[in-house]
C-alpha cells in the first residue's frame, strides 16, 4: 500500500488474543510438566535402581531396598524386576493426562555381583 | 442524514486484483474514531455476507436502521462493522445513494465497486466520496497499467485522497477484517506478551533438563564406579575363605580348595570390569586397583572410572572412583568366636545354641545320633559358661551346694554339658560313657563331662584341633601356614598366657608375615609389630627378637581378651589401641584396622579353626 492503512484499536482484541493465548500457554505448561515429571522419574528410577544393586551385591532384600528409595508417590507406580545381575526398576510417572499416565513406563536398571 | 466529514472510501480493483472487500473494510474499520461501526457497502451480485455471532452494539444498530431504509438491502452486523450487499444491477447506484444518505452522522463507509460502476459513483453528489483506494497488482500488464494511471487520474480529478494499493492484505487480515474484528497494522496486541511466556516456560523446562541431565550423567558414573567397587568387594568376599585355606593337604597333597592370591585378585579384577561394562562404561575406561595388594589378605578394591566431558570448544576427562572393602559387621564383637572369659580360651563350636570345645562338640553328636536311633531326643540346657555367666547364675541363686562360684564351675572349662530332658536321663547314664561322657556329681543327673580329651581347662584343651581330634592339639592343631621354626614359641605362648594358639598364628602372619624384622611406617617392630611403647609395657626390651616378641603377644592378647570377652574387639584393640574399641564396644570404623580384624577372623574361618565369620561388603569411599 502506498500508504499505511490504519484501523481502530478494537477493544477486546487482546482480550481475545490473550484467553486463546492463555489456552496454549496452559497446554505449554502442561507438556513442560510433563516432560519435567518424566525427567524426574528418570533420575528416580535410576537412584531406586541403584539401591536395588547395592542390596542384591550385599546379599539384602531387593525390593525392600528399591521402595525405600523410593519416594512416597511413586510406591504405587513401580515395579521391580530382577534378571540376572541386572535390577530393573520400571516406573509410570505422574501426568495431568491419565490415558498417557497410562502408557508411559520408564525402565531404569543397574548391574551387581550378586553370587 | 450523512453529515458532512463523513468518511466515505471507495475502493475497486483493476485488472481483476484480489482483495478489494479486504482493503476496503480495512479503510472503513481504520477510519473510526470513536466507538461505533464501520459499514462497507459491495456492490456485487454474489451472495452476501452471514452475520458473526459476535458484533458490536452500533453495527446491529446500523443493520436494523438499514433493513428499515431498504427491506430487500441485505445488511449483516459482523464484528465492529456492518456489510451490506447491493446487488450490481443499473439500479445499484441509485441504492447506494440511499443508504449512504441513510448512515448516521460520522460512520465511516467504504465502498467496493467493480471499475464499470466506479465513475458514476465517484461523481455522485449524494455520496461524495472522500477517498479512493484502486486495488492493482504491481505486476499487471501494460495495458492494465495504462488503464490503472487514466482511473486514477480521474480519481484525482474529483478527489484529492487517491491511493493505490499494490499488495493484497494477507490472508489472516483479510479474514479479520471481512470479519470486522482487527486491522493488520495492530494484529497480535497479546501475541507477543503469550509467545514470550511461551518461550520463557520451554527454555526453563529446557534449562532444568539439561541441568538435571549433567547432574545425572556424573552421577551415574560414579553409580557405575560405586557398583563395580563393591561388586568386586563381594568377590573377594566369597574368595577369602578359599584364599585363607591352607594351599597344601596334611598329606603334603595340593589342596583344591585353596586359592592363589594372583587368581583372587583377578577374579576380583574381572568382576569390576564386567560390572562396570553391565552399567554401560567404557572397558577401556575402566581401572581396578587393590590397595593393600602387598597383604597375605587383601580385602579392598578401588575402582575408577574415566569419561570425557565435552564442555565449549574443549572436553574435559574427568575421573570418579570409589573404593569398597571386605569388612566385619559392627555387631560381630558381640560373638565369641573364640571361647574368652573362662577357663577355656580355644575355638568354640555351637552345639543347639551351646557352646563347647570342638572335640566335646564331635563327641556329643555321635551321642545324639545313637540316641536318636534309641527313640531319645537329647537337649542340651547349658554349655560353655564363663565367669561373667557364672556369676550371674550364683548370684541368683548364692548356694554353693546347687551353684558353683565363680571360677569353680567346670562348665568354664568348654567340656561340660547339661544334657536333659529328665526322660533321657536312663538312656544317659547307661550310654554317656560310649562316647567320652560321665556323670560328673550323682546328685546331677543332667551334668556329663567329657573326659576322653585333654584335661578340662587345660592349655592342651585350648588347642584341640577343630576337627575335636586330641591328638591333633598342640603342635598339630597350628595351620599350615605357620612356619617351622615359629611352632615352638607360638605354642609355647598360647600355653602359658591361655591363648589360642591359632589365633596368635594367624594374627603374627597378618601382622608380619612371619617376618622378625618387619617395620611399619607408624613405628610397628618386628614379628608381631609392637610400638615402642607397648613393648615396654610388656617388658619386650627387643621387639625384633621373635620368641620374646611372641611371648608378649600372647600377654597383650591375653589381657585384651580378658578386657574385650571377644576376639574380634581384641583383635581391633591390638591394632588401634583399646583407647579406640572401648568407647563403642565395636571394631572402630578405621579401614584398616577393620581389614585387619576381617583378614585373621577370614584366616581363622579359613583354617576351619572357627566357624566361618560373616562379612559384609561395604563402601569405604
Amino acid at each position: 500500500m502506498d500508504r499505511v492503512l490504519s484501523v481502530r484499536a478494537e477493544s477486546g482484541q487482546a482480550s481475545v488474543e490473550a484467553v486463546a493465548g492463555i489456552a496454549v500457554l496452559v497446554l505449554g505448561g502442561l507438556v513442560c510438566f510433563q516432560l519435567l515429571a518424566t525427567g524426574y522419574s528418570v533420575t528416580v528410577a535410576d537412584g531406586a535402581a541403584t539401591a536395588g544393586a547395592v542390596a542384591l551385591v550385599r546379599g539384602d532384600s531387593v525390593k525392600a531396598a528399591v521402595k525405600e528409595a523410593l519416594p512416597g508417590w511413586a510406591n504405587s507406580r513401580v515395579s521391580v524386576r530382577r534378571v540376572g545381575e541386572k535390577v530393573e526398576v520400571s516406573i509410570r510417572p505422574p501426568s495431568p493426562f491419565t490415558w498417557l499416565s497410562e502408557r508411559i513406563e520408564l525402565t531404569s536398571g543397574a548391574s551387581a555381583r550378586s553370587k | 442524514m450523512s453529515g458532512a466529514g463523513a468518511k466515505r472510501i471507495l475502493v475497486t480493483a483493476i485488472g481483476g486484483a484480489k482483495g478489494a472487500e479486504a482493503v476496503g473494510a480495512l479503510a472503513a474499520l481504520g477510519a473510526i474514531e470513536s466507538d461505533g461501526a464501520a459499514v462497507l457497502i459491495e456492490v456485487t451480485a454474489a451472495k452476501p455476507r452471514s452475520a458473526t455471532v459476535v458484533a458490536a452494539r452500533e453495527a446491529k444498530a446500523l443493520e436494523a436502521s438499514l433493513a428499515v431504509v431498504d427491506r430487500e438491502l441485505r445488511a449483516k452486523a459482523r464484528g465492529g462493522m456492518c456489510s451490506v450487499s447491493i446487488g450490481d444491477g443499473d439500479e445499484c447506484v441509485e441504492r447506494l445513494e440511499a443508504v449512504v444518505a441513510s448512515l448516521p452522522d460520522g460512520v465511516p463507509c467504504a465502498i467496493v465497486a467493480p471499475p464499470v460502476r466506479y465513475r458514476r459513483i465517484l461523481e455522485s453528489e449524494e455520496i461524495r466520496v472522500s477517498r479512493v483506494l484502486i486495488r492493482a497488482d504491481a505486476s499487471e500488464e501494460e495495458g492494465d497499467r495504462a488503464l490503472l494511471e487514466l482511473v486514477r487520474r480521474e480519481a484525482e480529478d474529483l478527489v484529492p485522497d487517491v491511493d493505490v494499493v499494490a499488495e493484497p492484505p494477507g490472508w489472516l487480515a483479510s479474514r479479520r477484517a471481512l470479519g470486522g474484528s482487527v486491522g493488520s497494522g495492530e494484529s497480535g496486541q497479546a501475541t507477543p506478551l503469550v509467545l514470550g511466556a511461551l518461550f520463557v516456560l520451554v527454555l526453563g523446562t529446557v534449562a532444568l533438563l539439561a541441568i538435571a541431565g549433567a547432574i545425572t550423567g556424573k552421577a551415574r558414573a560414579q553409580t557405575v564406579a560405586d557398583l563395580s567397587a563393591l561388586s568386586s568387594a563381594r568377590s573377594m568376599k566369597e574368595d577369602l575363605p578359599r584364599l585363607l585355606a591352607p594351599p597344601t593337604l596334611p598329606g603334603g597333597m595340593p589342596n583344591p580348595a585353596h586359592m592363589g592370591k594372583f587368581e583372587y585378585l583377578a577374579r576380583a579384577r574381572r568382576t569390576a570390569v564386567r560390572i562396570a561394562v553391565a552399567n554401560g562404561a567404557s572397558p577401556l575406561r575402566v581401572s581396578v586397583r587393590f590397595p593393600d595388594s602387598l597383604s597375605f589378605a587383601p580385602v579392598r578394591t578401588r575402582v575408577s572410572i574415566r569419561s570425557r566431558v565435552e564442555g565449549a570448544g574443549s572436553g574435559k576427562t574427568i575421573t570418579d572412583w570409589a573404593e569398597a572393602r571386605v569388612g566385619v559387621p559392627v555387631t560381630m564383637g558381640a560373638v565369641p568366636a573364640i571361647a574368652s572369659g573362662g577357663g577355656y580360651s580355644g575355638p568354640l563350636v555351637e552345639r543347639q545354641g551351646h557352646g563347647m570345645r570342638p572335640d566335646v562338640a564331635a563327641a556329643f553328636d555321635r551321642m545324639v545320633s545313637a540316641a536318636s536311633a534309641a527313640g531319645v531326643a537329647l537337649a542340651i540346657n547349658s554349655g560353655f559358661r564363663s565367669d561373667a555367666e557364672q556369676a550371674a547364675l550364683f548370684a541368683a541363686n548364692p548356694n554353693p551346694t546347687m551353684v558353683a562360684r565363680p571360677g569353680q564351675s567346670l562348665h568354664r572349662c568348654g567340656t561340660e554339658l547339661d544334657i536333659g530332658p529328665p526322660a533321657a536321663y536312663g538312656w544317659l547314664a547307661a550310654n554317656a560313657t560310649r562316647f567320652g561322657f560321665i556323670q560328673r556329681y550323682s546328685w546331677e543327673a543332667w551334668h556329663y563331662g567329657y573326659t576322653a580329651g585333654p584335661e578340662p581347662c587345660s592349655a592342651a584343651g585350648d588347642s584341640v584341633g577343630p576337627g575335636g581330634d586330641p591328638k591333633s592339639s598342640l603342635g598339630g592343631s597350628l595351620p599350615a601356614f605357620v612356619p617351622r621354626r615359629f611352632r615352638r614359641a607360638i605354642l609355647a605362648s598360647a600355653m602359658k598366657w591361655n591363648v589360642s594358639a591359632t589365633l596368635l598364628a594367624a594374627q603374627l602372619y597378618a601382622e608380619s608375615n612371619f617376618d622378625p624384622n618387619a617395620g611399619s611406617p607408624a613405628g610397628a617392630q618386628g614379628i608381631a609389630q609392637f610400638m615402642p611403647s607397648t613393648a615396654a609395657a610388656y617388658g619386650l626390651t627387643d621387639p625384633y627378637d621373635p620368641d620374646r616378641a611372641i611371648d608378649a603377644q600372647g600377654h597383650l592378647m591375653s589381657d585384651l581378651l580378658k578386657r574385650f570377652g571377644s576376639p574380634a574387639l581384641a583383635l581391633a584393640a591390638y591394632n588401634a589401641g583399646p583407647g579406640a574399641v572401648s568407647p563403642c564396644d565395636c571394631v572402630p570404623d578405621y579401614p584398616e584396622t577393620q581389614a585387619y580384624v576381617a583378614k585373621i577372623l577370614g584366616l581363622l574361618g579359613g583354617v576351619g579353626a572357627i566357624a566361618p565369620m560373616p562379612m559384609e561388603v561395604e563402601l569405604v569411599r
